[in-house]
């Protein structure tokens, strides 16, 4: 390993993705976020340290595992597997899912290098045709920023487009060093009002709209507000007319609307959160589209789900 | 193992199932004849074969040929024309909408009833094991059990009870007598063929090839009927006979004249067809259907004798030979090839002179896939079902290079992608000569096609293939010119061609057909996995306790000794079955020589000679064909890691865990042949870790460079030690890489592997798809992996992924699924091919296989109903991997 080579914790990459950014991507998963939204599909990128991934059904409670264990974070109670995942945090070892035969226990992330990491995406450019990149999502990718403006400036180094989703949930000096080396930038919101904001996401939007504004004005290439729709809480029309005197505010005019939706509904149990999102509707379409309808009317360019123009 | 794995984007909620695009119906007239194709069962009947029988016991003593020629002829004299309101074109192989008939004179044994003396004897020698491991897929036209009147047989074909004495005692005046038979006697000359025997049993190699299927997996040509009509054949046999009469090389002589008398019985085959519509005519009410039954008989009046006069008398005539090869021997994979720049000249003219509008024109072609669906291969059920799925592979081809060297996709082949689309039957499978020259808007209309579901087209690189050919044919002649020519044949086989010149309105038209015998032919799936577990355990098969290989005694102390071990029992494998195999052949091209389809291909015709006596141009057909690639590489990855390089655990350890079923049920015990749903027993505990080893050891399809270089280690052996082998043709064999469907039953007989697959389930399929749930890092990891080695030193290699809609969604979806498409091939991949479904309709599927009559899956390279796969295949299907993604 190259001495100048930093560290980062991913959950995933993925090849062959077709709906964040131009062309055929790979997404690069980040480990970590500040934010706990209620509808999050990605519940196993919340936490920034490897993780224990719990299924179940899998499980013949030989315990293996909770013998493996050198923290005793691992108990039995109930005909159910008790983690303490505060300890699991500072593991370094995970030999509770090297012992699992099952794989009912599986470790969720991992570090890699940025070498490595760039190794990866250059053999995955080979087949992402004409357009194409990276793009950074999670988690949260500038939850960990240097490892995050070293792969950036390493791949724009190289000609690969590259590109970003943020929850905006971070100092500024945290995206800083990125800014140079991004060609698009996707920026999510959830909601105007702050008390609403930080009722589901466990935060305010207070840092979030300032940072969009921050960007908006400073930013020298592609940013796309996204936000999920979620019924009931940002769908009805006062808060659409909100979202666009915001965007409009900021001089960014497109957003793409995301749908909610459950897939990552079996996720949760894997890592010990509970599904909150079970109470959820997913949204209508013409709901959707009296969104897109309102907010085109304000001058602004609206995407629904994938049908996207990149 | 599947459920292991964590999938990022979890599992699809049934609300969200996306559905397929949306797509144009078929027009009425096709739409009729598929709920026709829909009611009608397969059915198998004895006129062809008892009038053949006849004719061949009444010229005993004549000149083999001349015999075989007149029973051709006498069959096709007496088949009973039967035509559909509706249809514009008329023929089919049999009197049945499905019909078939058995060509007991190849084999006689395999469809008699099973208490029948002649099937216990075959199922002495092995030559049966294949079938009782396979199983046919319940719903549409399959006849598993007898109805009523109707007795079932080979577990597909319903046969007229008063037809069976029929064919009992036209199959015992063939015993003895068949190449089937003949080849037996004498193949059991060759030394060790004993060991062929219990290579059979033990089912490591699934079939022999000279009785089965001894024609197919190759590209018809039609260029003499439609350059010369029948008449003017028959006019250039005339011809050559007077000049080869009385002289050296006489065998000429008798090809001639008995391409003339098989002419002649085709001819009375079409004339008793036109007549059949000149009578419908007569009694029909309805004008317009008046007007149609008198058009189809003056056009089948025409054909009979005459070149065609526009797109639609080729098509009939195209269609009329196509079935007249099927009809001279029990064949699959026979391709219409390239039928779109075949056709092109008529078709232009008819579109300029309004004959024909772009409406008509896709009507016609959606009859001619409506036709070809119809097409069934008799033949038992371990080779209908176990290697054909019901499929019979007449495989229609677009794009490649033109003879100059240009792109050669045309407006025609747009429409018959539309046609396609529009009518997506299984037939005929339609696929893509990928090259750099052809124009994005064709392309994308592929990816379109591709996108409704049907599975088809499959993408295969013209430039790999042109690569293969040039080099495994170079030494017959093969330029640069006529590798262009090329076409698939069959499912999947690169298979050689020739560039004909048309003589069209005072120009030369070069078109492309076929120019060499069957391929795939030789040395038919071997098991990979099963001998590996051979040599695991000393050359014993330990499922039925019988010993196929001498011991080989050694102690596989290293990595090294086994995969010595491995390549000594595969080449004894390869080589008794080359040798028996072309005993088989020989009988075959002196019993049955082809006289249909050697009249096509050139140059038999010129040169005098039918294509058992190498009359074709090319003549390197011959291969070896394997399943099981990611099974094998997966499990010496395995062992390698496990017993040798960490030592885990111990040789014997393994061999315990094997033979333990690494402490889970079998898959005969849970019914199901998916790893997905196999249960632990009360053994579990013992063997867990080493399955944990085995399972978490590197798997093919990651881009990993332990596994992968196993991989590579084991094509460039492979691809290199055919070539050591001869056909009967004198030419070396060379590798060909396509499971079909053979990883079903081939697997079902093979015992826990070390890469952590258990008992009895299905192998992966093809030979470059990962095996189901385990190539976790998304598909572009997975194409490193597959173009790790030099895809042009095997006949094919094939990558079957299922994808979900949502990934390829709307316009912009098409663009980049195309990107995907197009990385692979230029990485240097052959064939990849999509299911643009989702497991939730394939499990419902598997439930209710009445609704979902139209749902069409690609399993292997190959386009079929769903309900009409066999189980284990159909298991295989629902627990691949999918990339979905919202």
């Amino acid at each position: 390993m190259d001495s100048a080579e930093l560290t980062g914790t991913l959950f995933d990459i993925q090849g062959f993705s077709v709906h964040d950014g131009p062309g055929c991507r790979t997404l690069i998963f980040f480990k970590g976020c500040p934010l706990s939204c209620h509808w999050c599909s990605n519940p196993e990128g919340k936490n920034p340290f490897p993780e224990p991934l719990y299924r179940q059904q899998k499980c013949t409670f030989d315990m293996l595992c909770m013998d493996a264990c050198g923290h005793k974070a691992i108990s039995l109670e109930k005909e159910n597997l008790t983690i303490d995942r505060e300890v699991c945090n500072s593991c370094k070892t995970f030999d509770c899912t090297s012992a699992c035969c099952t794989g009912a226990l599986q470790k969720g992330g991992y570090t890699i290098t940025t070498g490595e990491l760039h190794r990866l995406i250059e053999r995955d450019r080979q087949y992402w045709g004409s357009r194409g990149g990276i793009t950074l999502t999670g988690g949260e990718p500038f939850f960990q920023p240097e490892f995050a403006a070293a792969i950036l400036k390493r791949c724009h180094d190289a000609y690969v487009h590259t590109a970003a989703e943020t929850c905006g949930d971070i100092p500024v000096s945290w995206l800083q060093p990125s800014l140079p080396y991004l060609d698009w930038l996707f920026f999510d919101l959830k909601q105007m009002d702050p008390a609403r904001h930080k009722e589901w996401t466990g935060h305010t939007n207070q840092q979030i709209l300032a940072n969009a504004r921050w960007l908006a004005s400073r930013f020298e290439s592609r940013m796309v507000y996204r936000m999920t729709v979620v019924p009931g809480y940002n769908d009805y029309p006062e808060h659409t007319r909100q979202l666009a005197s915001f965007l409009l505010s900021t001089g960014r005019k497109e957003i793409n609307l995301l749908p909610l939706h459950h897939l990552g509904r079996e996720k949760y149990a894997l890592t010990g959160h509970s599904y909150y999102t079970e109470v959820l509707t997913t949204p209508a379409m013409d709901s959707l589209q009296g969104m897109k309808e309102i907010l085109e009317a304000e001058g602004i360019s609206c995407y629904l789900g994938s049908e996207t123009p990149f | 193992m599947n459920e292991n794995s964590v999938n990022y984007y979890g599992k699809m909620p049934d609300p969200l199932v996306g559905s397929r695009e949306q797509k144009t119906p078929p027009t009425p007239r096709a739409a009729a004849a598929r709920e026709r194709y829909f009611g009608t069962r397969s059915s198998a009947s004895m006129e062809f074969p008892y009038w053949y029988t006849r004719r061949w016991e009444e010229l005993e003593g004549e000149i083999p040929v001349i015999r075989r020629a007149e029973a051709l002829k006498a069959g096709f004299e007496h088949l009973t024309p039967t035509i559909y309101p509706g249809e514009l074109l008329a023929m089919g192989k049999a009197s049945y909408l499905r019909g078939s008939f058995p060509m007991p004179w190849l084999s006689e044994a395999f469809f008699m009833a099973a208490e029948d003396k002649f099937y216990q004897e075959a199922l002495v020698s092995g030559k049966l094991t294949a079938d009782t491991f396979t199983t046919m897929g319940t719903g549409g036209g399959n006849v598993t059990q007898s109805i009523g009147k109707v007795i079932s047989i080979a577990g597909k074909f319903g046969l007229r009870v008063e037809e069976m004495p029929v064919m009992i005692e036209v199959a015992k005046r063939w015993k003895d007598k068949s190449v089937d038979d003949v080849g037996h006697r004498y193949e059991q000359k060759v030394p060790g063929y004993k060991e062929k025997e219990a290579i059979m049993r033990s089912v490591i190699c699934m079939f022999d090839s000279g009785y089965t299927l001894p024609q197919g997996r190759e590209v018809v040509n039609y260029y003499y009927p439609l350059q010369y009509g029948i008449e003017g054949i028959k006019a250039i046999c005339g011809d050559a006979i007077a000049e080869v009469a009385g002289k050296p090389g006489m065998d000429r002589l008798y090809f001639y004249q008995a391409v003339k008398i098989m002419l002649e019985g085709v001819q009375a085959w079409i004339r008793s067809y036109a007549k059949e519509a000149s009578l419908l005519a007569g009694l029909e009410k309805d004008a317009q259907q008046k007007q149609e039954y008198e058009a189809m008989s003056e056009r089948l009046h025409w054909i009979s004798s005459h070149p065609p006069r526009n797109f639609h008398d080729a098509l009939q005539i195209l269609w009329t030979f196509h079935i007249a090869v099927l009809n001279e021997d029990a064949i699959s994979g026979l391709s219409p090839g390239r039928v779109g720049q075949v056709l092109l000249p008529w078709w232009q003219r008819d579109m300029k002179s309004g004959l024909l509008d772009r409406d008509k024109s896709i009507e016609l072609l959606e009859c001619m896939r409506m036709k070809f669906t119809e097409i069934d291969c008799f033949a038992s059920m371990g080779v209908v079902g176990g290697v054909l799925s019901g499929n019979t592979f007449n495989n229609l081809c677009l794009g490649g290079l033109t003879k100059e060297g240009t792109s050669a996709t045309n407006e025609l082949e747009m429409l018959i992608l539309e046609a396609g689309i529009r009518c997506d039957t299984p037939q005929p499978t339609l696929s893509i000569l990928y090259d750099e020259k052809l124009p994005e808007e064709f392309l994308l209309k592929g990816v379109e096609c591709t996108k409704i579901g049907t599975g088809y087209p499959a993408w295969v690189s013209n430039q790999v293939a042109m690569e293969f050919l040039l080099k495994n044919y170079g030494h017959e002649g093969m330029t640069l010119e006529e590798a262009r020519a090329w076409s698939i044949g069959g499912c999947l086989e690169t298979s050689p061609g020739s560039w004909m010149p048309l003589e069209f309105d005072g120009e030369i038209h070069w078109i492309p057909g076929g120019s060499a015998p069957a391929t795939s032919v030789g040395v038919h799936f071997i098991s990979l996995p099963k001998i590996l577990e051979v040599a695991l355990f000393d050359g014993m098969d330990m499922r039925t306790g019988e010993r196929i290989f001498p011991p080989h005694g050694l102690e596989l102390n290293s990595y090294e000794e086994l995969w010595k071990v491995f390549r000594d029992y595969f080449s004894r494998a390869v080589h008794v079955l080359t040798l028996t195999n072309n005993i088989q052949h020989d009988a075959w091209r002196k019993i049955a020589p082809s006289l249909v389809n050697s009249m096509l291909k050139p140059d038999c015709l010129a040169v005098g000679k039918d294509i058992g006596q190498m009359g074709s141009r090319y003549n390197t057909t011959f291969n070896v064909e394997t399943t099981g690639t990611a099974n094998l590489v997966n499990s010496l990855a395995s062992l390698k890691l496990n017993i040798y390089d960490e030592k885990n655990f111990s040789l014997e350890d393994y061999r315990k865990a094997i033979l333990a079923n690494f402490g889970y049920h079998t898959a005969k015990e849970t019914g199901s042949f998916s790893l997905i749903d196999q249960t632990p027993n009360q053994d579990y505990d013992t063997w867990k870790k080493i399955h944990k080893l085995s399972n978490e050891a590197p798997k093919y399809g990651n881009d990993n460079t332990y596994v992968d270089g196993i991989l590579r280690e084991w094509e460039t052996w492979f691809c290199d030690m055919t070539h050591d082998y001869l056909s009967i043709y004198d030419q070396p064999l060379y590798a060909c890489q396509i499971s079909v469907s053979t990883h079903g039953p081939m697997g079902a007989v093979t015992l826990a592997s070390a890469d952590g697959r258990l008992c009895g389930t299905t192998f992966s399929d093809a030979s470059m798809s990962a095996y189901p749930g385990t190539d976790r890092n998304g598909p572009y990891a997975l194409f490193n992996s597959a173009t790790c080695w030099d895809h042009s030193e095997s006949q094919n290699s094939q990558l079957n992924i299922k994808i979900h809609p949502s990934a390829v969604k709307g316009r912009e979806g098409s663009r980049k699924f195309l990107e995907l498409i197009r990385a692979y091939l230029r990485k240097g991949g052959f064939h990849v091919q999509f299911n643009v479904v989702d497991s939730r309709m394939l499990k419902e599927a598997q439930k209710e296989p009445g609704k979902y009559r139209g749902l069409m899956v690609r399993v292997a390279g190959f386009t079929q109903y769903w309900v009409e796969l066999g189980k284990q295949i159909q298991d295989e299907v629902i627990s691949r991997t999918e990339y979905e993604e919202i």
